[in-house]
């Protein structure tokens, strides 16, 4: 793909799975800012979930499978097909390696179909807002242009992030929900779980993964390690369990769900890990979930009682 | 009456085993580790390690736990600063031990400040440190050596089982050696060793490389024994995890060798422009290789849920239709049949001799140079 040609583009695709989940709302707004027409695939559905299993190296977590699915979506859709290398989004941190490949894998299975536009995004090396100046000079838009779309975008991104709940201090009695922000942001994954939690009348919170920085800590995953800086931080008297959401195969969260749990042992803090597949089976959840929810009820009553 | 030495655990990564024993004499420790995983040391580590977790990680903490269990009171574990899990293995182990009552302690091979945390520890003089790095990177090449005229003659031996005797006989030697003057000796001989092996003189057997995950390809428990089946179906493997060769990489000098990271940079460049981390591009420009180098078909091993080495799979199909590389993905995990296993790979030497006798036969004067 030559520099000249890429100002032809008129319209950008991109899948709505794992990266995109990861800045909410901001590559929209950005290519559109810029002029481009955006196709997003639609939200995951029982038909995405089953072309997973069908097109996805079976081995793959089941976000990265998704996201193959919702790839395979908008291809052809549009002039071209945005994937981003996410190597890191928090400073001192680093993203999960699957991500590191998604550009490369999306050219060996599409790129005889479409163009594939990629640009690194490593907060160690420079801000993502950099990195959105430096993808409109690519794709050859006036400074200017690219500036404006870039803080369109941002603050798009931040008004999106503040409709959603996340940790703060004035909540009593809440339940800490940790997931991966493409976990959390896939109605499809976590709905259900909310959707129980609600009909409960839990009040739960996640973690803020809009975040500047964190203080580093043995956790070097991104998002993983905003998990353990909240769970560090974590008020003993006001949170009253943590819930793990994890998707199969996660690689990451196979290794921090041990930490957590020598972590939150200390802290005496109930801890569950809720694992979702690619299978429908609610049923299972719901009552885990139920059962969590009554012994964290009874071991207060138990606990008075004392 | 001498004083009993503390004892040194260390993951029983094949045959490199031998070579890093010899590096911690100087650390006035008694090495104590295994060449291979067995399977009562395997149960131990499913049984304590998180269910995800890969394989490579059960087999390192099952290999701890019995390593506490006899009382041994060092460990030493690679802890890498890269993307993948491998980074975390330490912290997690030291946490599973000490949540068992453990006393055994895991020093990480890994530099925060000048020197590692082991050597600072067992502070060893300047002088025999020296010397036991030296002996230990003399018997990891000597070890190396060893292994490639091992696959060379397995897949041509007359008589089965030859190879493997010799080999073992060779490693034994080698274990015993203790100067640099010993192990050159040894060195010296395998040639001679392997050539008294009766062989099919003019038989131009299958050329298979193994790519992958670095534990996996060397611990012969963990992958079935592969190089022994395939050398016993009349394939020559080429076992693409070096230590030799992979020793530069961590000390990042040697930027022109064959299997220096710069050069596998480039020559996965076309499909691949980012490190992703473990082993993911040396498997892509390995196989990117073993293409143009005219092998008939290359076995991708690692643990079952690897993260870099699954995450690339995708490009390695991609390789495998572009330059006609027949690919096998074997993933390995505690539940994998061994039978299993040898079938899939007697199906894919089968597939191999038949396009040889079906499809071009350039193979017949082919030069093979990795």
């Amino acid at each position: 793909m030559s520099g000249s040609k890429r100002t032809d583009y008129r319209s950008v695709a991109m899948p709505r799975a794992l990266w995109y989940h990861l800045y909410p709302g901001m590559w929209e707004v950005f290519f559109r800012s810029l002029g481009l027409s955006v196709v997003v695939s639609a939200k995951t559905d029982r038909a995405t979930v089953e072309r997973a299993a069908l097109i996805s190296e079976p081995e793959h977590c089941l976000p990265l499978k998704l996201h193959d699915a919702h790839l395979h979506g908008v291809v052809g859709a549009a002039d071209v097909v945005f994937i981003p290398r996410v190597l890191s989004t928090l400073t001192e941190h680093i993203a999960c390696p699957k991500l590191g490949s998604l550009p490369d894998c999306a050219v060996a299975q599409f790129g005889d179909e479409t163009p594939i536009l990629t640009i690194d995004i490593d907060e160690n090396k420079r801000s993502v807002h950099r990195s959105m100046l430096e993808l409109g000079s690519e794709l050859g838009f006036r400074r200017n242009a690219t500036r404006a779309a870039a803080a369109a975008a941002l603050s798009a991104m931040k008004t999106e992030r503040n409709g959603l709940k996340t940790c703060i201090d004035r909540e009593d009695d809440y339940f800490l929900i940790l997931a991966h922000p493409y976990i959390l942001h896939d109605a499809y994954v976590s709905a259900p779980v909310f959707g129980k939690l609600d009909a409960m009348n839990v009040k739960w919170l996640f973690p803020d993964y809009g975040c500047e920085s964190i203080e580093s800590g043995p956790i070097k995953w991104d998002a993983c390690g905003i998990m353990h800086d909240a769970l560090l931080r974590l008020d003993a008297g006001r949170c009253v369990g943590v819930i793990h959401l994890s998707a199969f195969n996660c690689g990451c969260d196979s290794i921090v769900m041990e930490v957590f749990r020598g972590l939150l042992w200390e802290k005496n803090i109930p801890y569950m890990t809720l694992v979702i597949d690619e299978h429908e089976g609610r049923a299972g959840l719901d009552t885990r979930l139920e059962a969590f929810v009554d012994s964290i009820g009874w071991r207060n009553t138990l606990d008075n009682a004392v | 009456m001498k004083k009993k030495l503390k004892r040194l655990a260390f993951e029983p990564w094949g045959n490199y085993a031998i070579a890093l024993a010899a590096s911690v004499q100087c650390l006035n420790v008694e090495p104590w580790t295994r060449t291979a995983t067995t399977p009562e040391v395997l149960e131990l580590g499913v049984a304590a390690s998180p269910d995800s977790a890969c394989l490579s990680f059960k087999a390192c903490t099952g290999h701890f736990l019995e390593a506490a269990r006899e009382g041994v009171e060092y460990g030493v574990m690679v802890n890498s600063v890269g993307t993948c899990r491998l980074r975390y293995y330490r912290m997690l182990q030291q946490q599973l031990l000490e949540e068992r009552g453990f006393k055994l302690f895991i020093f990480g091979l890994g530099y925060d400040g000048i020197k590692p945390p082991l050597i600072r520890h067992f502070d060893p003089r300047p002088g025999p440190f020296l010397k036991c790095c030296v002996r230990a990177r003399a018997k990891v090449l000597a070890v190396d050596a060893i292994e490639k005229y091992a696959w060379h003659t397995r897949a041509r031996e007359l008589h089965r089982g030859d190879t493997t005797r010799v080999l073992n006989e060779c490693l034994g030697d080698l274990e015993r050696a203790d100067s640099l003057l010993d192990i050159r000796r040894v060195k010296e001989s395998i040639p001679v060793r392997f050539k008294k092996i009766a062989v099919k003189k003019d038989a131009i057997p299958l050329k298979i490389g193994l790519l992958g995950e670095a534990t996996v390809l060397r611990n012969r428990f963990l992958n079935h024994n592969i190089e022994e089946i395939l050398g016993g179906l009349g394939a020559e493997v080429f076992n693409f995890f070096l230590l030799g060769e992979e020793m530069k990489n961590i000390f990042g000098i040697g930027m022109w060798g064959r299997h220096s990271r710069w050069t596998l940079k480039r020559l996965a460049a076309p499909y691949l422009k980012s490190l992703v981390g473990g082993h993911a591009l040396d498997s892509v420009a390995n196989a990117i290789r073993c293409a143009r180098g005219g092998y008939d078909g290359v076995v991708h091993v690692c643990p079952t849920g690897c993260m870099p080495e699954i995450s690339v799979r995708p490009i390695l199909r991609k390789i495998s239709t572009d330059m006609d590389l027949p690919v096998l993905e074997c993933s390995f995990d505690e539940h994998t049949s061994h039978l299993g296993v040898i079938t899939r790979l007697e199906a894919f030497v089968d597939i191999l001799n038949a396009r040889r006798t079906r499809g071009n036969q350039t193979w017949k004067n082919r030069v093979i140079s990795v």
